[in-house]
């Protein structure tokens, strides 16, 4: 056995692994603040699992991408669940990458020597933000749709390049076919594949420089700054000083990573359980009336946007969110005072309120300010040919002698529950030629070469949904005659 | 362990005694810690896997479409001794995507009283077959015989296999007539076995 073990090792190299990774001397005093990275990691990995779950039942064409999501929410087992764990650990990771940022901002752990990580983890936050804009789309409910409409809107106010950014994200002239395939191939495999990478090198760089200790520990008779010649060497020795061989990676570390990893997860289920993903009526483009809500934390931008003049609009968009990555990526290259704790640098420490009570503000009163409803709950979607079956009732002014629950004209009998009581060759063979049935219809025939014969097809399968207030249990009865044949 | 801010630990030596009480109280901590992780990641692992896996075999689960009546057309006015063809085009859901389908019944009556209906697909692999009048020599000496063009299998007008691969007779259908319309209850059922077993 023992042989077997070694015989393994020498090729695999799990004991040199272990000792380098997990069996490390860690600082003595780490806090629960220190468990945030790996709960966004959790997350992660529960945002892999549960997307490929969707990804299996989902078609991404306009045509079929609101029927599969509606499939996998309503028929298949475990769908609804698998969706709301997908929806709430994407808000649990945006919640938890803030979080964790604004740890090691106030720990000042971005400083000497973890200034590459910090960059890194500010990518990440970039990619995560790029997942979010992509993921929000797929459904293609009215929701995805008109958000989307808006975020690229905005996209296109960039000064000089705004036109060609919006083309390039719409992958055409118009929202469609081609934005949609983009946006999952991005949300799937370009996406994926960055954060993958990152998150391996931003894990690498854990393993390289060790956890950040708490900021006492590395500022005692520290040189005043993280590039003063001695500062390398302090830092030594003073990281070394923090630890006193008690605490190792594996367990002490992940022991409590996995404890808040488990409440975490609890947590998503429960949200998931009780409030699952929301799927709105299908994408309607050419519903005027809609109005679209960003995800919450597109709320403090989407609400400053609508405190400034519109002259300024694009600047605002456009300039905040960007001035923001900037400032981040430039910090550890600006702020190289030895100082960490966040009690001793008033600046950051000024910064970081301004910034969240900010966003705060803003999101409090972008919520006062609408009224979040809650999704309209739809019934099962109208099939395709049915839906260019409702455009065809309108078009060729049905509703003039028709009525559907109320609305329409009276000339002729009432469709609302029509699906009820006739088949749908019945339908097709009538509204081909009505004179066949009734000899003294005032019904015109609509046959070629009004409708062809496939648009009839289209028109009786949507009068065929017209249920009425029937429940989907019930069986319709069907009242079909047939004139003789050879008429 | 005192918490004062004078003299921070890492400043300090070891509180504990020995070097051994030392290894003994760590080491009971970290096999709790092992267990802990050990629970925590089963939990985690549970709570995503069981809905995983329940969504992927759910296929496995979903039910039979409803079977329905189909009508075929005035029972009066279908031909007698000879078997008639009637194609049935249909509106199905295929997970997410609605299609049409054509699906195909033979139907075969002496009276046009009492009625056989064959489902259109053979037994073997469910090719859809035809009626042979004539004898083809390549094929069958018989007469008045359906034949599967796939594997050439041989079926008399009554459902019986002459010859060929088919493991069973035709499949017959439940048929009923009403207001004078010739209905047949749909059913597909599993090619290539000896039972007649609906899908």
């Amino acid at each position: 056995m023992k042989r077997v073990r070694d015989w393994l090792d020498v090729r695999l190299g799990a004991s040199a692994l272990y000792k380098g990774v997990l069996d490390r001397d860690m600082p003595d005093r780490l806090t629960w603040w220190h468990t945030l990275g790996s709960a966004t990691f959790t997350t992660f990995v529960l945002l892999v699992v549960t997307g490929i779950v969707i990804a299996t039942y989902y078609s991404a064409s306009p045509v079929h991408a609101y029927d599969s999501v509606w499939y996998l929410q309503n028929e298949v087992l475990g769908g609804a669940l698998i969706r709301g764990m997908h929806h709430w650990s994407a808000s649990a990771m945006v919640v938890l990458l803030i979080a964790h940022m604004i740890r090691v901002f106030t720990w000042g752990a971005y400083k000497y020597p973890r200034e590459a990580n910090w960059w890194v983890g500010v990518l990440l936050f970039i990619v995560v933000m790029g997942f979010s804009f992509t993921g929000y789309l797929l459904p293609w409910d009215q929701k995805a749709y008109w958000a989307t409409q808006v975020g690229i809107g905005i996209a296109g106010t960039t000064p000089v390049i705004g036109d060609v950014a919006a083309t390039v994200l719409r992958g055409g002239p118009e929202l469609g076919a081609g934005t949609l395939a983009r946006f999952y191939a991005f949300h799937t495999l370009w996406l994926p594949g960055a954060l993958g990478l990152l998150v391996l090198v931003h894990m690498s760089l854990v393993v390289r420089h060790g956890i950040a200790p708490e900021a006492r520990a590395l500022e005692a008779g520290a040189p005043k700054s993280t590039s003063h010649p001695e500062y390398p060497a302090y830092y030594d020795q003073a990281y070394a000083a923090s630890k006193s061989g008690r605490k190792k990676f594996w367990p002490d570390i992940i022991a409590k990573d996995i404890v808040v990893s488990v409440v975490v997860v609890a947590l998503i289920m429960a949200l998931a359980l009780r409030f699952g993903a929301g799927l709105e009526p299908p994408a309607n483009p050419s519903d005027a009336s809609y109005v679209p809500t960003p995800e919450w934390y597109f709320l403090p931008l989407y609400q400053l946007l609508t405190l400034v003049p519109g002259s300024l609009e694009s600047l605002v968009a456009v300039g905040v969110p960007t001035a923001l990555i900037l400032a981040l990526l430039a910090l550890p290259l600006v702020d190289r005072r030895s100082k960490r704790s966040i009690w001793r640098r008033p600046l950051a420490a000024g910064a970081l309120v301004f910034v969240l009570a900010g966003s705060g503000y803003l999101i409090g009163t972008a919520t006062r300010a609408r009224t979040f409803e809650a999704p309209e709950q739809v019934g099962p979607p109208i099939p395709a040919s049915a839906r260019t079956g409702a455009a065809l009732y309108r078009a060729n002014g049905c509703s003039d002698c028709h009525s559907i629950a109320g609305e329409g004209g009276n000339e002729g009998p009432e469709l609302t529950d029509i699906g009820m009581r006739h088949t749908v060759g019945w339908l097709h063979s009538f509204i081909e030629d009505p004179a066949r049935f009734h000899e003294d219809s005032d019904m015109p025939s609509f046959g070629l070469p009004q409708l062809t014969h496939q648009e009839v097809e289209e028109l009786s399968l949507y009068l065929e949904t017209l249920r009425g207030d029937a429940l989907p249990s019930e069986q319709p009865e069907f009242f079909d005659t047939f004139p003789p044949i050879g008429r | 362990m005192p918490r004062g801010f004078r003299c921070p630990r890492y400043a300090r030596a070891p509180t504990l005694r020995t070097p051994k009480q030392f290894s003994v109280t760590i080491m009971k901590r970290r096999s709790f810690l092992k267990l802990i992780s050990a629970v925590g990641s089963g939990l985690i692992g549970l709570a995503l896997g069981v809905p995983v896996v329940a969504a992927f075999l759910s296929p496995v689960f979903r039910k039979r479409r409803a079977e329905a009546w189909v009508a075929l057309g005035e029972a009066e006015f279908f031909d007698w001794d000879v078997p008639i063809r009637v194609d049935i085009p249909q509106t199905v859901q295929d997970v997410w995507v609605e299609s049409r389908i054509l699906r195909s019944v033979w139907l075969y009556t002496q009276d046009g009283e009492e009625f056989t209906v064959y489902n259109g697909r053979c037994t073997h692999l469910a090719c859809q077959y035809a009626w042979d009048e004539e004898t083809d020599v390549t094929f069958h000496p018989e007469s008045d015989v359906f034949h599967c063009p796939c594997h050439h299998a041989i079926f008399r007008v009554t459902g019986e296999v002459i010859r060929g691969p088919a493991p069973r007779p035709l499949d017959t259908l439940e048929w009923k007539v009403e207001g004078g319309i010739l209905y047949a209850l749909y059913v597909d059922f599993r090619p290539g076995i000896s039972d007649k077993v609906p899908v």
